[in-house]
């Protein structure tokens, strides 16, 4: 067997992809138990239930609907994302006969896609070096890794499809001519799209303004219209084809996309912004942290004067190959100041996508300082080598440490994941309550614990004592409590609050349950974990 | 030119296979025997089916290989889907492999036998 030198760059990409997961993989590779935030509940719940009851849906469960039931606005209580991702994620749960790290790893898979289509892409427009270093600078990426952790799943997997889509679109723009076209790169262009579409609506927004601008873009240089109108009409068609697939949910994307004006007081404020490339954190306070939009932790200081020369590098060569990378900058500019038009929402989430455009210009930029030095090709060639070590270097001292701790310390609080002894309780409760059965939770001290057991059981859960120590409820707050144990199953899960030092917690719903559930009848008794229904005497 | 591109074909199926060993392998090592079924599962319903169908075209090898992970996430499970609707879902998996893996092999033979 001759091995060639695309076979050992396919082999270079793949153990740095394999050195990307084995990080992201971290926080199940010891620790099975699923986490997230609400978002990651939902994403990893649509799969299970799939893969566990072996059939899919168009009307959403009762569990499921009664949050997400009114999330698709153009046909409620069917699904509001269009069903591939979490498919994907079925499929392989129920090939790999897991619930949790089938899905986890798939989704590690999908998250860090962006390095395939960025090593894809650049490689083939700018050579092997720039597009491995730009997928191993992709690796720490906090702006990636943060909402990976937190549960924004289906939009971290959606970025993977923008370079892809622009690149299939400048392969068919570069190639045509009167003569000659290559339509099959307009077909995929195409088919991207409507799969970016099914994926995450936002990011398929991010491709289409990218791919105008892109195209714009090259026409200034080029002045060439690739008006070929039997392909253009295939690629509508093929577009058309799947944007039909999932009525519904393209039905949404229209519909939530055309109802998005919830911030036309921003738009007043939002000119200043024109300067910064990054919304202000101060208007995201609670829901993501201030460090999410500062350069130096997100990027890494030490990264900014060779993105900076790359951008001015890319400007002054101007090839074709250089247009492309621009024209992703570009439009990646105008989608963070969406704002200024009344279309705030995401914005930080559009954010995360700055990593995939800058790594490949600041290693274009780096690599493109040997260029300019005036030495003999032959020491040229070695300084290039000299800047790709350095790369790696600046980029295990002061890119990886905040990217592996954050990953190797990620939800590893026991209290944040549900534990065996709540997976075993729901499998009880999901054999012998009803569908449409609602159980009441008491106990955990993570607010997220209700959910994560609602979908684990398929069986809607409330969360009964967050949702009457809200304000409006706190004048009839005991009738409510009352009512609610009286038509509800009721679950005590002491597992958390049991391992607590201060007992207090655990007495005082000890006492609760001696009192208050004195006659109702004990259903389920097992780990620290009570089911009680109250029946009505005859 | 034939037998060089049947070589190169060769070639290309040996250094695959081990480096999907070698992918394998190591997610068993890091996360147990679901984690190399799932990486398995991941190459034979996403990339597998639609490299076979993008082999027919006028594609570089790095293209067919990365369009298909990507065309392959996405359309495999729509299939998928609507099959499940109507049918096990596991079922349906199988259907749609089987649907994809035939409709790669019957463009190939329309190819051959327009060229």
């Amino acid at each position: 067997m001759k091995v060639k030198r695309k076979h050992l760059e396919l082999a270079a990409f793949i153990a740095v992809y394999m050195f990307a997961l084995y990080l992201w993989t971290l926080p199940f590779q010891h620790n099975e138990m699923p986490y997230g935030e609400f978002d990651a509940i939902s994403h990893w719940g649509l799969a299970d239930f799939i893969s566990q009851t072996d059939r899919t849906f168009v009307y959403l469960p009762k569990f499921i609907d009664e949050r997400y039931g009114g999330d698709n606005s153009f046909k409620p209580h069917t699904l509001w994302y269009p069903p591939p991702f979490h498919t994907d994620f079925a499929i392989i749960s129920s090939f790999a006969q897991g619930r949790f790290v089938p899905v986890y790893l798939t989704n590690a898979v999908f998250a860090t896609a962006i390095l395939i289509s960025v090593f894809f892409v650049i490689r083939s427009l700018f050579g092997f070096l720039p597009a491995i270093l730009s997928s191993f600078l992709l690796t720490f990426s906090m702006r990636d890794i943060m909402p990976y952790l937190w549960g924004q799943w289906p939009e971290r997997f959606g970025y993977a499809f923008v370079p892809l889509t622009l690149y299939c679109f400048y392969r068919y723009y570069t190639t045509y001519s009167k003569e000659s076209s290559k339509p099959i790169y307009l077909y995929l262009t195409s088919l991207l799209l409507g799969i970016n579409l099914f994926i995450h609506p936002l990011t398929f927004f991010h491709s289409i303004l990218g791919l105008f601008i892109l195209f714009v873009f090259l026409w200034l240089k080029e002045r060439k219209f690739p008006l070929d109108l039997k392909s253009i009409l295939i690629s509508i068609a093929l577009f058309a084809l799947l944007m039909s697939i999932f009525p519904y949910q393209s039905g949404n994307v229209i519909a939530s996309f055309t109802q998005d004006s919830s911030s036309q007081d921003k738009v007043h404020s939002a000119f200043s912004r024109l300067a910064q490339w990054a919304p202000n954190a101060e208007d995201f306070i609670g829901s993501v942290p201030a460090s999410y939009f500062s350069f130096r932790e997100m990027n890494g200081l030490w990264t900014l004067p060779f993105l900076l020369f790359g951008i001015l590098f890319l400007a002054i060569r101007r090839e074709n190959r250089d247009i492309f990378l621009l024209a992703w900058l570009f439009s990646l500019y105008l989608i963070l100041h969406r704002d200024l038009i009344g279309k705030i929402s995401f914005l930080h989430r559009s954010l995360s996508a700055t990593a995939h455009i800058f790594v490949p210009i600041t290693v274009i930029g780096a690599l493109s300082i040997p260029k300019l030095i005036p030495v003999n090709k032959d020491i040229k060639k070695y300084l290039i080598y000299a800047f790709s070590i350095l790369i790696v270097v600046l980029a295990f001292m002061y890119s990886f440490p905040a990217a592996n701790s954050t990953l190797k310390a990620a939800y590893e609080h026991p209290f944040v994941r549900v534990n065996q002894d709540e997976i075993e309780a729901t499998a009880w409760i999901e054999s012998n309550i009803p569908e449409d059965g609602v159980i009441s939770l008491i106990g955990p001290p993570d607010e997220k614990k209700f959910r994560w057991l609602a979908f684990l059981s398929h069986r809607p859960f409330s969360n009964i004592v967050e949702y009457l120590t809200l304000e409006q409820y706190s004048e009839n707050a005991q009738e409510l409590f009352s009512k609610e144990l009286h038509e509800n199953y009721v679950m005590l899960d002491y597992t958390d609050i049991g391992r607590l030092q201060d007992r207090s917690h655990a007495e005082r719903w000890l006492q609760f349950e001696r009192i208050e559930l004195a006659d109702f009848t004990l259903l389920y008794d097992k780990n620290n974990i009570r089911i009680y229904k109250y029946e009505t005497p005859n | 030119m034939k037998l060089q591109i049947d070589r190169e074909n060769i070639e290309n199926i040996q250094v695959g296979s081990l480096l999907i060993i070698a992918v394998i392998v190591f997610f068993y090592f890091i996360l147990g025997l679901q984690g190399a079924l799932s990486a398995l599962g991941i190459m034979v319903f996403f990339v597998l089916p639609f490299y076979f169908l993008l082999g027919k075209f006028n594609l570089r090898e790095d293209e067919k290989l990365a369009f298909s992970f990507f065309i392959g996430a996405g359309i495999f499970p729509a299939i998928a889907y609507w099959l499940g609707i109507f049918i096990s879902f596991r079922l349906s998996i199988f259907i749609t492999f089987i649907i994809l893996i035939a409709a790669a092999y019957f463009l190939n033979r329309i190819k051959k036998k327009i060229s």
